[in-house]
C-alpha cells in the first residue's frame, strides 16, 4: 500500500476525554510492554551468549564430538527450563509460612520458605483492595517493574511477586538483621562513631536510588533493613504503602484545613522542658512501634516541602537522612510530638523554631551536617556535598559494604527472628487468612493482570535451574 | 475444532468508496517501539526445545493482548459493538450446537475467548509447568496453539479497527504495532495462523513487513 502511506492524517489527541482510569490503563500497559522488548532484546544476547561461551569453551579444551553435543544439550534443556519457569504461576501454595516478623500501615511481613527449593524469603502482604482505593495501582506497577530492574547491593532485592482475588504478595531477600528503628529502641542512642557508619550506608543507599532515578519518599527507620552482614539495606519501594500516606496530597490539604494552628506553641514549649531527654527518650519508644502499625504512619521523617505541597524532588529523601542522623545522636526524632501527629506536622512547617539540639548531644560537625540536611530545599546538601562533610572524615566511600559493620547479627539458622520483635505481632495469624467466598472469586481484576514477577538471573546465579 | 467463524460480508465490493482506516494512513501505519528485525526475538534459539519456546512466547502474548484490550475495555460494549467484528467486511460469529450461525457482541465473544485461552494456559496437561519428569506438551499442541492464535489475531484485529481512535488519544499505536507486527512473524515463523486469517489487516501487515525488512 505504497500510495495509501502517502497520505499524512492529523489527529488531534484528547487523552483527556477518557479520564483518569483509562489513561493509567494505558500508561502502565505502554511500560510494561516497553520493559517486555527491552528484556526481550537482552535474554536474547544473553542466550547467545551463553552458547557462544560454552562453545568456546569446547572449542578450547579441543572436546570429542559426542561430549560437544552433550554439553551443548545440556545447555539447551537449562535454557529450556528457564523458559518454562517463567510460565509457572507462584501462589501462596508454593511457600511455607515461618513466623511474622513485621507490620506496616497496610501489610505484614512473614518469614517464609520456597517448598521447592527451601529458600527462605521475606513476604510481604498487601490487600488489594486499600490499594485500588488509593487508585494508584498504574503508578505502583509502573514503579514496581522499574524496581525489579534494580540491582544493587542498597536496595532490598525482589524476586517474585504474585497476587490473589485479596491480596498482593511481594517476595523479597530476608534482612536477618532486622531493622534500624528495633535497633534504636533497643539502644537508645548510638555514638558518633556508630552513627557515623549507619548514616553513611544510608547515604549511599539513598544515591543508589536517586542514581536509577527514584525518589524514595519513605526514608524511614523501618525502612533501613540490617543484612546478614549487619549492613544497611533501603527496603522496597514504590509498593511500599508509604507511597500512599505520604504522597497522598490531599491528605495533607486535609489535616492542614481541619487543624491549622490549633496549638499554644508556648504551653507546648512549656510542656518540653519539663522532660528530660531520657524522659523523651522514653516517651517516644513507648509510642515507637504503635506509630510504625498505624495507617497513619509516622510524619516524623517528613521533609517540610512534602507537607507544604511545594511539589518535591529527590531533595526530600536527604531531610529524611538528616530526621534519622538526629534520632541516632538523640534518641528521638527532632520534631517528635506525643501521641499527635498534627502537631509534627505543625512543628515540621515551622521546623527552624522547633530544630533544637540537647546540650552534649553531638559534635559540632555532626549537628553542622544535620543543619544542612533540616532545611529548606534550596540550601540542602545533595550527595556529593554531604560525602565531603567533616562529620564523614575519613569513610572511604568506595569500600563502605566491605567494612566489617559495628554490630553482626549473630543467627542461630537461616530462620532465626531473635532480630524481630515477634511477640508483639502475636495477633496477626501466621498464615495468610482470606474471607469465606474470595477464594475462587475470577481474578478478572485489570488492574492488577500481569502483576507478575521473576527474578531471572539470580535464580540461575543460584543454580535454582 | 473451532467454534468461530470468520465470514467475508459481501456488502461492499467497490473498494473505492470505501474510506481507509486510520492505522493504515501516515504517520500512524510506521509507529513502531523497535528498530530492525524481529526475527532475532522470533526465532527458535538453537538447542532450545520447540514447544517450550512456543509455550512461552503464546504466554506472553497472551499477557500483553490482555492487557491492550484492558486498555480499551470500557468502551467494547455490547451497545457500540453489537457483533465481532474487524471492520465493515469480517464479522466473527459462533456456531451453535444446531450448526446454526451465531452473532456475538464483541465484549462478550472476547470474553469467551480469552477465559478459554487463560484456561488452557492454566492447564498442567496443555502447558505443562512442573519440571518433573513426564510433564510434557500435548501431541496436539500446535492445533491448539492454531485455535489460540486465531482468536488473538481476531482480538488484535478488533482493537484495530473499532477502537482505534482510543489507541490513537492514548498514543499507544507504536506499542500496538509492535506487539501486532511481533505477534504476525511469530505466528508466520512458526506457521501459526492461516493465511486466510489475515485478510482484514492485510495493508497493515504488508507495510510492518517492508518496514522490519
Ligand atoms: N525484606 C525484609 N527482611 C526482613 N524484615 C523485613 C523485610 N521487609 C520488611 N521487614 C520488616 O517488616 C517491617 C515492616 O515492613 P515494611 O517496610 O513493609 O513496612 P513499613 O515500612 O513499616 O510500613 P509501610 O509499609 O506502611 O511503609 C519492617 O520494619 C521490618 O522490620
Amino acid at each position: 500500500g505504497d500510495n495509501d502511506s502517502n497520505i499524512y492524517v492529523n489527529f488531534d489527541r484528547t487523552p483527556e476525554i477518557y479520564g483518569k482510569m483509562v489513561i493509567d490503563k494505558a500508561t502502565a500497559a505502554k511500560f510494561r510492554l516497553e520493559h517486555f522488548y527491552k528484556s526481550q532484546v537482552s535474554e536474547c544476547a544473553d542466550r547467545l551468549n551463553r552458547l557462544r561461551n560454552l562453545e568456546g569453551k569446547l572449542s578450547n579444551e579441543m572436546a570429542p564430538p559426542d561430549k560437544m553435543e552433550k554439553e551443548l544439550f545440556l545447555l539447551g534443556k537449562k535454557e529450556s527450563d528457564f523458559l518454562r519457569l517463567r510460565r509457572k504461576r507462584l501462589g501462596i501454595d508454593d511457600f511455607i509460612n515461618i513466623k511474622v516478623i513485621g507490620k506496616g500501615g497496610f501489610g505484614e511481613v512473614r518469614l517464609v520458605q520456597k517448598a521447592d527449593s527451601g529458600q527462605i524469603y521475606a513476604m510481604k502482604t498487601l490487600k488489594k483492595s486499600e490499594m485500588v482505593l488509593r487508585d494508584q495501582m498504574a503508578h505502583a506497577r509502573a514503579e514496581r517493574d522499574l524496581m525489579a530492574e534494580l540491582d544493587t547491593p542498597w536496595v532490598v532485592q525482589l524476586y517474585y511477586s504474585f497476587q490473589d482475588s485479596t491480596y498482593l504478595h511481594l517476595i523479597m531477600e530476608f534482612c536477618p538483621g532486622g531493622d534500624l528503628m528495633t535497633m534504636l529502641l533497643q539502644y537508645d542512642t548510638f555514638s558518633e562513631d556508630i552513627t557515623k557508619f549507619y548514616i553513611a550506608e544510608c547515604v549511599c543507599a539513598v544515591e543508589a536510588v536517586h542514581n536509577l532515578g527514584f525518589i524514595h519518599r519513605d526514608v524511614k527507620p523501618d525502612n533501613l533493613l540490617i543484612d546478614q552482614f549487619g549492613h544497611l539495606k533501603l527496603s522496597d519501594f514504590g509498593l511500599s504503602t508509604g507511597f500512599y500516606k505520604t504522597h497522598d496530597s490531599s491528605y495533607y490539604q486535609r489535616l492542614m484545613e481541619t487543624t491549622g494552628a490549633p496549638f499554644d506553641l508556648d504551653t507546648v514549649k512549656a510542656i518540653d522542658l519539663s522532660f528530660t531527654q531520657k524522659d523523651r527518650i522514653q516517651t517516644w519508644k513507648k509510642n515507637r512501634r504503635a506509630i510504625a502499625y498505624s495507617r497513619v504512619g509516622s510524619p516524623d521523617y517528613v521533609a517540610v516541602e512534602t507537607i507544604r505541597q511545594d511539589g518535591y524532588t529527590k531533595e526530600v529523601d536527604w531531610w529524611s537522612v538528616g530526621v534519622i542522623m538526629y534520632e541516632c545522636l538523640v534518641g528521638y526524632p527532632p520534631f517528635a510530638s506525643q501521641n499527635s501527629p498534627q502537631m509534627t506536622y505543625w512543628k515540621i512547617m515551622n521546623w527552624s523554631e522547633h530544630l533544637n539540639f540537647p546540650e552534649y548531644s553531638m559534635s559540632w560537625a555532626a549537628e553542622d551536617l544535620i543543619k544542612k540536611l533540616i532545611c529548606e530545599p534550596a540550601d540542602r546538601m545533595g550527595a556529593n556535598e554531604i560525602k565531603s562533610h567533616p562529620f564523614f572524615q575519613g569513610v572511604d566511600w568506595s569500600s563502605l559494604r566491605t567494612i566489617r559493620p559495628p554490630f553482626v547479627p549473630e543467627l542461630q539458622s537461616i530462620t532465626d527472628t531473635s532480630y524481630f520483635p515477634t511477640e508483639d505481632l502475636m495477633d496477626i495469624p501466621e498464615q495468610v487468612t482470606y474471607n469465606q467466598g474470595t477464594i475462587d472469586e475470577m481474578h478478572k481484576d485489570l488492574a492488577f493482570v500481569g502483576y507478575t514477577f521473576k527474578r531471572f538471573d539470580y535464580l540461575s546465579r543460584k543454580n535454582a535451574i | 475444532m473451532s467454534f468461530f467463524n470468520i465470514s467475508k460480508l459481501g456488502r461492499s465490493k467497490s473498494k473505492k468508496n470505501q474510506q481507509k482506516p486510520l492505522f493504515v494512513a501516515q504517520p500512524f501505519i510506521s509507529a513502531t517501539l523497535v528498530n530492525g528485525s524481529l526475527k532475532k526475538i522470533v526465532e527458535l534459539p538453537k538447542y532450545v526445545d520447540q514447544n517450550e519456546w512456543l509455550a512461552v512466547n503464546t504466554f506472553d502474548f497472551f499477557n500483553y493482548i490482555n492487557q491492550f484490550y484492558g486498555v480499551i475495555a470500557d468502551f467494547c460494549t455490547t451497545k457500540d459493538c453489537p457483533i465481532m467484528s474487524a471492520g465493515p467486511n469480517y464479522e466473527y460469529t459462533w456456531t451453535d450446537n444446531q450448526k446454526k450461525n451465531v452473532k456475538f457482541a464483541a465484549p462478550k465473544y472476547v470474553d469467551f475467548v480469552m477465559t478459554r485461552i487463560q484456561n488452557l494456559l492454566n492447564d498442567e496437561s496443555v502447558f505443562p509447568t512442573k519440571s518433573a519428569p513426564g510433564c510434557e506438551f500435548p501431541k496436539d499442541f500446535i492445533n491448539i496453539l492454531r485455535s489460540i492464535y486465531k482468536q488473538l489475531f481476531r482480538i488484535l484485529a478488533h482493537i484495530y479497527w473499532s477502537h482505534y481512535d482510543k489507541i490513537l488519544h492514548l498514543s499507544c499505536e507504536g506499542h500496538l504495532n509492535t506487539l501486532f507486527a511481533h505477534f504476525i512473524c511469530f505466528a508466520r515463523e512458526f506457521d501459526l495462523l492461516d493465511k486466510k486469517e489475515l485478510a482484514p489487516m492485510s495493508d497493515l501487515i504488508a507495510e510492518l513487513e517492508y518496514q522490519m525488512k
